[in-house]
C-alpha cells in the first residue's frame, strides 16, 4: 500500500512537470508569434542595411528613417492630424457618452424609454456607406475633419457602460447633494464625474483608440491630401512604392522608412500600453458582467 | 415660474416633466447628433428604388435596381464570400482563443500568466492599417521574412505571393485575424475560468481526477456556455467586414476576397459615375440581413442567457 502511494505520487510529480513544461513552451510560442512580427519591423526601421530578410537584430543601428519622418511635410502633417482628431474627438466622446449616460440613469424621466430606444436602434440598424455618405454631402461636411469627429462620438456602447458604472455610485449621495440644494448639472460636474475616473479613463482610452486608428470615414470622407491622417498616409506609402522619392534620394532604402513609419503609428500607443491594460480589461469585464 | 409651477401642480406628470427639465436640456446635443448622422441616413435608404447618379435623378424606378442586382454575378460573389469568410473567421477566432483561455489558466505562476496576457492582448490595439502594413512586409514575395524563412528550411523554392493569390488569400485572412484578435478574446473566457468554484476542483480531485478529467468534466462545460454566447454576440457582426478587408485585399483576388461592403465602396468612390441608387440597393440588403441578425442573436441571447444583447 504504501509502496503503491509513493509510486503514484511519484508519477504524478513527473506527470505534472512535463505538462507544465509544455504549457510553458506553447506559451513561449505564442509570445513569438506575436511579438517577432512587431520586432521585425523594429529591426527594419532602424537598419540601414535593412533590405527586408531574416535579421532579426539591426547590423548597424541608424535613425535616418525616423529622420525622413520628421522632416518630410507630407509624412508629419499627418500625424498632426491624427493627433488633433484623437484629442478632439476623445473629449467630445467622453462629454456625449457621460452625459448621455446620466439622462439614460433616470429610470423615473418621462420619455427615457423612447430616448434609450432610439439611441439602441442605431445599433441594430443603419443607413449603409452610401445614404450615409450623401447625407455628409448634404451637411458639406465632405473634406472636414467633423465628418470622422461628430458621428463617431456618439457611440451608444460606450454610452451603456458609462452608465452602468454611474448606477455602482450609492444614490444617498446623489439625494444628498440634491437636499443641499444641487441641480443636476451641479451632482453630474461636482458629485458623478469626480468619482467616475476610472470610467473615464478607460472609455476615454477606447475612443482614444479608435479615433488614432480611424481609417475608414478617412478614405470615404476626406480626399483631400491635407487632411489625411496618419493610418491613410501609412496605407499609401506601403501600396505605392513611388511616393518616397526623398527617401531615395537620401540614400535610405524605402523600407527603412516605411517600417519607421509604422513604427511611428504604433509607439505612442506602446508606451502608455503597459500604463492602461488595467484599464481596458476593467473596461470590458463592466461591459461583459453588468448589465 | 411661480405662475407656471402653480399651473402645472395639478397634473402630476408635467410636474415630472418639469422636475427632469435640466437633464432634457442636457439630452438635446445627443439627440442632435443621432437625428443627424444615424437617422438622417437612414431617410436615404429610399434611394435604393430610385434611379440616382450625379447628373441625374433621383427619379423613381420601383424595384429595378434590386433585380439588377440579383441578377449581377459580382454581387453575388460578394455575397457569397462574405458570409464565408466572416462565419469560418469567427469559428476559428473563438476556437483559438478558448485553446490559449484553457492553457492560460493552467499556467500557475501569476506574474508567467501576467506577462503572457499582457502582450497577446497588444495586437487587438493596433489599426488594422498598421497590421495590413505590418503583414505585407513580412509576407513579400521581396525578401519577406516568411518568404526567406521558407526558403532557407527548404520547404518552397520560389516566393509565395501570399497576398495575391485566391488560393492563398483567405487562409492568410484568417490568420492575421487570429493574430490581432485571439488575445482579446481570451479576456471574457478568463473571466469565466476564474468564476469556477473551486470545490468543483477538489471534490474531483478527491475523486481521484487528474488535470485532463479536471478539465474535460469541470471546465469545459462551464465554459460551453460563454462560448456560445461569444458566438452569438459575434454572429451579429457578420456583414462588417469592410476594414479588415479592405486593406488586405488587391484587384487579384477579388474573387475570394469581395466583400458586400468593399463591393459598395468600389461601385461608389472609386468610379467616375457612381451609381448612387443601385449601391444604395446593395447596401439595404446587407443593412437588413445584419439588422435580422442582430434581433436574431438577441432573441437567442436571451433564451440561452437570459439577457439579451441590447
Amino acid at each position: 500500500m504504501n509502496q503503491n502511494n509513493s509510486y503514484y505520487k511519484k508519477r504524478n510529480i513527473k506527470n505534472i512537470l512535463n505538462i507544465n513544461l509544455l504549457i510553458y513552451i506553447i506559451f513561449i510560442l505564442i509570445t513569438l508569434v506575436t511579438v517577432v512580427p512587431l520586432l521585425k519591423i523594429f529591426v527594419d526601421s532602424i537598419d540601414a542595411t535593412a533590405n527586408y530578410g531574416i535579421n532579426l537584430w539591426p547590423n548597424k543601428p541608424v535613425i535616418s528613417g525616423y529622420k525622413i519622418i520628421v522632416s518630410t511635410v507630407a509624412l508629419y502633417k499627418p500625424f498632426l492630424v491624427s493627433v488633433y482628431v484623437t484629442l478632439v474627438g476623445t473629449l467630445l466622446g467622453l462629454a456625449v457618452s457621460t452625459i448621455a449616460g446620466y439622462v439614460l440613469m433616470q429610470y423615473e424621466m418621462p420619455g427615457r424609454t423612447f430616448l434609450s430606444y432610439l439611441l439602441l436602434f442605431t445599433m441594430i440598424f443603419h443607413g449603409g456607406m452610401v445614404p450615409t455618405y450623401l447625407a455628409m454631402r448634404d451637411y458639406h461636411l465632405i473634406n472636414s475633419l467633423w465628418a470622422i469627429i461628430l458621428p463617431a462620438s456618439l457611440n451608444v456602447y460606450n454610452t451603456v457602460l458609462m452608465r452602468n458604472f454611474f448606477e455602482g455610485i450609492p444614490n444617498s449621495l446623489f439625494d444628498a447633494a440634491s437636499i443641499d440644494g444641487c441641480s443636476p448639472v451641479r451632482i453630474f460636474l461636482s458629485v458623478i464625474l469626480p468619482l467616475s475616473k476610472a470610467a473615464l479613463a478607460s472609455i476615454g482610452l477606447m475612443f482614444a483608440v479608435s479615433y488614432w486608428n480611424e481609417y475608414t470615414n478617412f478614405t470615404i470622407y476626406i480626399s483631400d491630401a491635407n487632411l489625411r491622417n496618419f493610418q491613410v498616409m501609412l496605407r499609401n506609402l506601403i501600396i505605392e512604392d513611388t511616393s518616397l522619392a526623398a527617401a531615395s534620394s537620401a540614400g535610405v532604402y524605402q523600407n527603412t522608412v516605411k517600417s519607421a513609419a509604422i513604427m511611428v503609428a504604433i509607439i505612442p500607443f506602446m508606451i502608455l500600453y503597459p500604463f492602461l491594460q488595467k484599464y481596458f480589461v476593467k473596461g470590458i469585464n463592466m461591459g461583459a458582467v453588468k448589465e | 415660474m411661480k405662475l407656471t409651477t402653480k399651473q402645472l401642480k395639478g397634473n402630476s406628470r408635467f410636474k415630472k416633466i418639469w422636475k427632469y427639465r435640466w437633464f432634457y436640456v442636457m439630452i438635446i446635443p445627443v439627440i442632435i447628433l443621432s437625428l443627424m448622422f444615424f437617422y438622417y441616413p437612414m431617410l436615404g435608404i429610399r434611394f435604393a428604388f430610385f434611379e440616382y447618379t450625379p447628373f441625374k435623378g433621383p427619379n423613381f424606378k420601383g424595384f429595378a435596381n434590386f433585380e439588377e442586382l440579383f441578377s449581377n454575378h459580382q454581387f453575388w460573389i460578394a455575397f457569397k464570400n462574405t458570409i464565408i469568410i466572416s462565419t469560418t473567421k469567427l469559428v476559428l477566432t473563438t476556437f483559438v482563443s478558448v485553446v490559449v483561455s484553457l492553457l492560460l489558466n493552467e499556467v500557475a505562476n501569476l506574474a508567467a500568466k501576467k506577462f503572457f496576457q499582457t502582450l497577446i492582448y497588444l495586437p487587438h490595439f493596433l489599426s488594422w492599417v498598421v497590421v495590413a502594413s505590418i503583414f505585407s512586409i513580412i509576407l513579400s514575395p521581396q525578401h519577406g521574412f516568411m518568404n526567406e524563412v521558407l526558403i532557407q528550411i527548404g520547404i518552397i523554392d520560389k516566393p509565395i505571393y501570399f497576398m495575391a493569390e485566391s488560393g492563398w488569400w483567405r487562409k492568410v485572412y484568417y490568420v492575421v485575424n487570429i493574430w490581432k484578435e485571439t488575445g482579446w478574446g481570451t479576456i471574457i473566457f478568463l473571466a469565466t475560468l476564474t468564476g469556477i468554484d473551486p470545490q468543483l476542483y477538489e471534490a474531483a480531485a478527491i475523486d481521484g481526477a487528474n488535470r485532463w478529467a479536471k478539465m474535460r468534466f469541470i471546465t469545459l462545460p462551464s465554459l460551453s456556455q460563454t462560448i456560445i454566447i461569444v458566438l452569438i454576440l459575434n454572429l451579429a457582426k457578420i456583414m462588417n467586414l469592410f476594414e479588415s478587408v479592405f486593406v488586405l485585399y488587391s484587384p487579384k483576388v477579388y474573387d475570394v476576397a469581395d466583400v458586400l461592403q468593399t463591393y459598395i465602396y468600389r461601385q461608389t468612390l472609386t468610379t467616375p459615375l457612381p451609381n448612387f441608387g443601385y449601391t444604395t440597393a446593395v447596401g439595404l440588403f446587407s443593412s437588413v440581413i445584419g439588422c435580422f441578425m442582430v434581433l436574431l442573436c438577441n432573441h437567442t441571447s436571451k433564451r440561452v442567457r437570459g439577457r439579451g444583447i441590447l
